[in-house]
């Protein structure tokens, strides 16, 4: 149709390719720290991916720039949450992580 | 584009189902944590996804509140062992 | 037809996370399922079009209360541990 419509139907396919080799690396690689990895970076390249091709789709730029944060926040958590199981998993003194 | 958006929300949501797997199996509390964390990230997919697809741009800010909310289950997890109480 | 699947699968998994959360023995597991299953449920809050129904359960069911649980089943474990399997 549109270019936009073009470019919105490369990312989004893209986009879940991402997610789905983030999920099958999840339940197919052998240790904790490959693992935190593959869901790390896939996960928020997806994301990424995702949002890229919804842009030219919403209403107002304040929703794009409202996309464009919850990206920002999301690469924040992922590399908080990922850094956090890594530290713990290495060093062995998490109380919950055994 | 509602279509496509919708037909992306599917192959997102199998993916996540995936992820599950790895909730419901995962041997470890770490392992089960980075399921949820899966969840989370797909799942803020699916809701941008479907933001566009049945027109509800409110549904960004529930994705927003996703965002947000992603890295206290994880903090919470990752707390480090205190010193022994005394007996 | 893609709307209907979509919801399929969404019902499918939800139904398969709330059980799995109620009959799993070990708390910790138990209070991961739940966390997944507000997640879920979130997202099926999205879908039926109730994006403030779909806010309060990301922020209190999946993000607050999950944190809040988790440190309850590991206060629960560390004083089975104390009292020698006992409580």
């Amino acid at each position: 149709m549109t270019a936009a419509f073009l470019f919105s139907a490369i990312t989004l396919p893209l986009g879940c390719l991402f997610f789905a080799a983030g999920s099958i690396g999840l339940l197919r690689l052998p240790d904790l720290f490959t693992r935190l990895h593959a869901l790390t970076k896939a996960d928020n390249l997806g994301l990424g991916l995702l949002i890229c091709g919804l842009l030219p789709w919403v209403e107002s730029p304040w929703q794009g720039l409202k996309l464009v944060l919850i990206w920002l926040l999301v690469l924040l958590a992922g590399a908080t949450g990922a850094h956090l199981v890594a530290k713990r998993a290495l060093r062995g003194d998490g109380e919950d992580l055994q | 584009m509602r279509t496509l958006a919708l037909l992306a929300a599917l192959a997102l949501l199998a993916s996540m189902s995936l992820g599950l797997i790895q909730v419901l199996r995962g041997p470890g509390a770490a392992d089960r944590m980075m399921g949820v964390q899966l969840l989370g990230t797909s799942g803020i997919g699916v809701l941008l996804l479907l933001a566009v697809a049945i027109e509800q741009p409110a549904l960004i800010d529930v994705a927003l509140i996703f965002a947000l909310l992603a890295a206290v289950a994880a903090a919470a997890l990752t707390r480090r062992r205190l010193q022994e109480p005394p007996e | 037809m893609t709307l209907l699947l979509f919801d399929l699968v969404l019902i499918a998994t939800l139904l398969t996370l709330a059980v799995a959360a109620l009959t799993s023995v070990e708390p910790r597991r138990a209070v991961m399922l739940f966390i997944a299953f507000g997640l879920w449920l979130a997202l099926v809050w999205a879908r039926l079009g109730a994006p403030d129904v779909a806010l309060a359960e990301a922020a209190i069911g999946a993000g607050l209360g999950g944190a809040l649980m988790l440190a309850a089943a590991r206060r629960a474990a560390r004083r089975r541990q104390r009292t020698g399997g006992e409580g």
